[in-house]
């Protein structure tokens, strides 16, 4: 046996660096929230003793344990309706020769440009009191007939359902897609039946794809803050992050302390499920590795029934894309809301497009919110890319990146507002409520996003493409620029336009850090509505939502040109 | 003009494996040789070629090209990749999609330590083009290639800067069969008339043989043997490169007394006795293989066959009709199996009495014990 000669454990700068740098954006809020949770706070915002008291209180108040139940309730439910939804429009989609079937994927590109906020209120008015959907009841069952109550775990358990069911849409549809035909068409020829072949082969190989989306779902459900602060607050049903938001903005003073208990209690239960998604995934991916040869997922002849499955598929569309836009296009166009009312169109006016334009104040926060997004998604964008190259590339210390890059994922929005609020509060100059302290919250907080667009990006790039350049003489940096770069530009690209769309999209962070002079469209959005003005509401949503989705019909087509899954 | 001295390179283990490598390999190449690696996935010729190439660092040993120490162990010797004067053609092509056909073969010569004038480069990269026939694809995107023209460019980057040695990793095996065969005899011609020193790296064994000056069989980390691929063919000096080169009949035997290198000697097998060849001196020992190609294998169904041969008679349990070839499976009367090769029309068929002889020449005994 050889001596191997014993090389010094030498770390590239680059991955030091980075490192440092994760490590500077990550521990600091962590800290503070913790501090946060078992310290009391003083008024003038610095840590007093140590305590105990406030998870005391939590586990002592009944409050907890009813809001967990109702949380728990929300997550299964609009689970449920999400993936029932979505498991229907991805069969049709993927297994079926439906006409028409392939526009479903607007949806995704839709739902992806309109920010949350905005999304909510489009069903509150749809299912609200005075709202069409109550209209047509009690024209069907008169006045003194069955009415949807919007404002109650039931409503949300739909509005979170479909709203989220596009991205489920998109995650199933590469589930049945990785069935190769093959394993099911040996599973007929061993002689079981269609619906053996279906329980024994389909379904058990889509089992591992199906229970991460389930778990998945559940995560967003118990991190989701816009749908239980726009719908279950009014009608006193409270979840974890609604308690961790009125900790802070409706006790006077703000109680800091239990915000920082409720939050400790979201993260941990974040954080185990995402273990279990996790190991789950995995399997999940280890399936869909297995594939024949000749791959081809089969799509079966409907014949005449085709058309009621495209039926089916116009009703969804309607329900999840066409009845909201309908709705606040409507509403951005009249003097007042009070429902869908046919002496209403002759009232028709743009004053609120001209209200909304001509107000400074929406301008500042259209401007702030794309000046958020562009830096936002130009820090992430390279800063990923450069670590997901050296994490691919196997660069020594290099997997600790990509790990550190992930982190993030386990605050939910509204605890990494918490915690940055925190952090920004002990800083020693003037930080909290700045654009720039939102820019830098909302950077850490899409970096695992951005990583995952990344580091599939480099992937596709063959190791041998690099050798190929420094076997023809070319030196390290050489390669970077002229083969590494122009290879990754189309992935960096992408991740911007994701990372832009998505943190100018959610309301749960800015609402805690956005101060007078960093307001942006999300938390404007959503004053408007607590304020009563849905007429501008609507108009200001549209504006923002028409922009958003020429970005994200952007993304979309470089996506798909280069071959990168999209969710 | 290439040394590759004691070469080893272990990986970790992983996931409970041992993780391969390459345990004291040497090779020397002389220049203008198409010089083969053959072996087995895992076998190290890969990673002995990757080493060469600079895209590993062996763990110790040491390789010189020509006057340049590329890596010495001892004394510390490392080149980097991007200054040894070696061209690669890689398994995956490596054709960068990003860039045209010329600007995919002018790299090395734009990119070097070796600087060309713009004029240079556009007359040497058209040149190489020429060579491998894709000069009228000049000004195409890579991507417009068909798997087969982009395997040309590749090599025509390989030979742009025209360099010391030209590596090539496996670069048929993403080839329909057609093409493959194809690209062997243009690959041998375009060899032949640069003159470049190359290494080829396959596992596939019928091409070793087809194109090979001379081929390094290797096995676990280890090489076999060293040969031309006639002497490879018909003189393996191991079980295993029997067995990995060709089908083949192994006949375990005794040999009773100590035999010098390239004498004939009886060795008593389950066949019978057998007069064998034995390449190597050899000792007396049990459980001694020797080796019979079933092409070398005369199969006769008349009783008198001529030649002072080995002999057996046996009845055809089998026939694999190949096109240009008869496959046949003869039982013999001493209860073995023998697989035979001949051309066809010997209107012979299963259920068929048959003798068959094969010479001495041909028998041969292998010294080494497969995984000795």
């Amino acid at each position: 046996m050889a001596v191997r000669s014993a090389r010094p454990l030498r770390l590239s700068p680059a991955v030091v660096v980075l490192s440092v740098v994760l490590l500077a954006l990550i521990i600091p809020p962590t800290i503070f929230l913790v501090q946060t949770s078992v310290h009391e706070t003083n008024a003038d915002g610095s840590f007093g003793a140590f305590t105990l008291r406030y998870f005391g209180e939590l586990f002592g108040n009944p409050r907890l344990f009813g809001n967990l139940v109702n949380n728990v309730i929300y997550a299964f439910g609009s689970a449920a309706v999400a993936i029932a939804i979505g498991t229907a429009l991805a069969w049709i989609v993927e297994r079926t020769n439906t006409p028409m079937r392939r526009y479903v994927f607007l949806l995704s590109i839709i739902s992806l440009g309109i920010p949350s906020v905005l999304y909510t209120v489009s069903f509150l008015l749809l299912l609200g009191k005075a709202g069409p959907v109550n209209d047509l009841l009690r024209l069907a069952f008169g006045s003194g007939g069955p009415l949807v109550n919007v404002y109650s775990l039931w409503g949300m358990i739909v509005v979170e359902g479909i709203d989220f069911s596009p991205l489920a849409f998109l995650l199933l549809s590469s589930v049945f897609r990785a069935n190769d035909a093959s394993f099911e068409e040996a599973s007929l020829m061993s002689g079981a039946g269609l619906w053996k072949t279906f329980k024994n082969i389909t379904l058990r190989l889509a089992m591992p794809g199906i229970l991460a989306l389930l778990i998945l779902v559940l995560i967003r459900a118990f991190e989701s803050f816009e749908i239980p602060a726009l719908v279950g607050r009014p009608g006193r049903v409270y979840v974890l992050t609604t308690d961790i938001y009125d900790s802070i903005h409706t006790q006077v003073p703000p109680n800091y302390g239990e915000a920082g208990a409720f939050s400790i209690i979201l993260l941990v239960i974040v954080v185990i499920m995402l273990v279990f998604y996790n190991r789950l995934s995995r399997r999940a991916e280890r399936f869909q590795t297995i594939t024949g040869k000749g791959f081809r997922p089969r799509v079966m002849d409907l014949g005449k029934w085709r058309y009621a499955t495209a039926a089916t598929l116009g009703v969804l569309f309607a329900i999840i894309i066409g009845l909201p836009i309908a709705i606040v296009l409507y509403a951005s166009f009249l003097p007042y809301y009070d429902g869908v009312r046919l002496a209403s169109f002759s009232t028709m006016t743009l004053a609120n497009y001209a209200h909304v334009w001509g107000s400074s104040s929406f301008r500042d926060s259209i401007g702030n919110t794309i000046i958020m997004g562009l830096v936002t998604a130009s820090l992430v964008g390279p800063f990923t890319a450069l670590c997901a190259w050296l994490a691919v590339r196997r660069v020594r210390g290099a997997a600790f990146l990509d790990q550190l890059a992930t982190m993030p994922l386990i605050f939910p929005a509204i605890v990494m507002g918490v915690a940055f609020l925190h952090l920004f509060l002990h800083l020693p100059f003037p930080f909290y409520g700045t654009l720039a302290s939102l820019i830098l919250a909302s950077s850490v907080r899409f970096l695992p996003y951005g990583m995952r667009y990344s580091y599939a990006g480099v992937l596709q790039i063959h190791k041998e493409l690099e050798e190929a350049s420094a076997l023809s003489g070319a030196r390290q940096t050489t390669t970077f620029l002229r083969v590494v770069l122009p290879l990754v530009a189309p992935a960096i690209v992408t991740c911007w336009l994701f990372v832009f769309l998505v943190s100018v999209k959610a309301v749960a962070m800015a609402i805690l850090l956005a101060g007078p002079g960093s307001q942006v469209v999300a938390v404007t959005l959503f004053d408007l509505w607590d304020n009563g003005q849905v007429t501008e509401l609507a108009a200001m949503g549209v504006i923002w939502a028409g922009m958003m989705t020429v970005v994200s019909v952007a993304f979309y087509m470089l996506a798909r040109r280069y071959g990168l899954r999209v969710h | 003009m290439l040394d590759v001295r004691d070469l080893h390179k272990q990986y970790a283990s992983q996931g409970g494996r041992p993780g391969g490598g390459v345990f004291g390999a040497s090779l020397h190449i002389a220049d203008g040789e198409l010089f083969t690696l053959l072996g087995p996935s895992g076998c190290g010729k890969t990673t002995t070629l990757r080493s060469i190439a600079g895209l590993e660092t062996p763990d110790t040993g040491h390789i010189s090209l020509g006057d340049t120490v590329l890596f010495d162990a001892a004394s510390g010797a490392l080149v980097p990749l991007y200054d040894r004067d070696i061209g690669m053609v890689f398994q995956s092509y490596a054709i960068w999609p990003h860039m045209t056909v010329f600007e995919n073969a002018s790299y090395p010569l734009r990119v070097g330590r070796k600087k060309f004038g713009a004029a240079d480069v556009r007359k040497r990269t058209v040149n190489v083009l020429e060579r491998v026939g894709l000069a009228e694809y000049i000004d195409r995107p890579a991507t417009h290639l068909s798997g087969g023209q982009q395997q040309r460019l590749a090599l025509a980057r390989a030979l742009a800067r025209e360099p010391k040695l030209l590596l090539l990793d496996e670069p048929l095996s993403n080839l329909d069969a057609k093409l493959r065969e194809q690209m062997r005899h243009e690959l041998k011609r375009l060899q032949r008339d640069t003159g470049v020193t190359t290494i080829y790296v396959t596992h596939d064994q019928s091409e070793a043989l087809a194109i090979s000056d001379r081929i390094a069989v290797m096995e676990d980390g280890r090489i076999a043997q060293v040969g031309s691929p006639r002497d490879i063919y018909n003189r393996p000096t191991s079980e295993f490169v029997a067995g990995f080169i060709g089908r083949t009949n192994l006949i375990r035997g005794d040999l009773a007394a100590a035999v010098g290198g390239g004498a004939l000697a009886e060795v008593v097998t389950s066949t019978g006795a057998l007069r064998c060849l034995f390449p190597a001196a050899a000792a007396a020992r049990k459980g001694i293989a020797v080796v019979v190609r079933p092409e070398h294998v005369v199969i006769s169904k008349d009783s008198a066959v001529d030649g002072d041969g080995n002999r057996l008679a046996g009845q055809v349990v089998s026939e694999i009709y190949l096109g240009e070839l008869m496959e046949y499976v003869v039982a013999t009367d001493v209860g073995t199996e023998m697989l035979v090769r001949t051309a066809p029309g010997k209107h012979i068929g299963v259920g068929d009495r048959v003798r068959l002889s094969f010479a001495p020449e041909h028998t041969v005994a292998v010294a080494g014990v497969a995984g000795a």
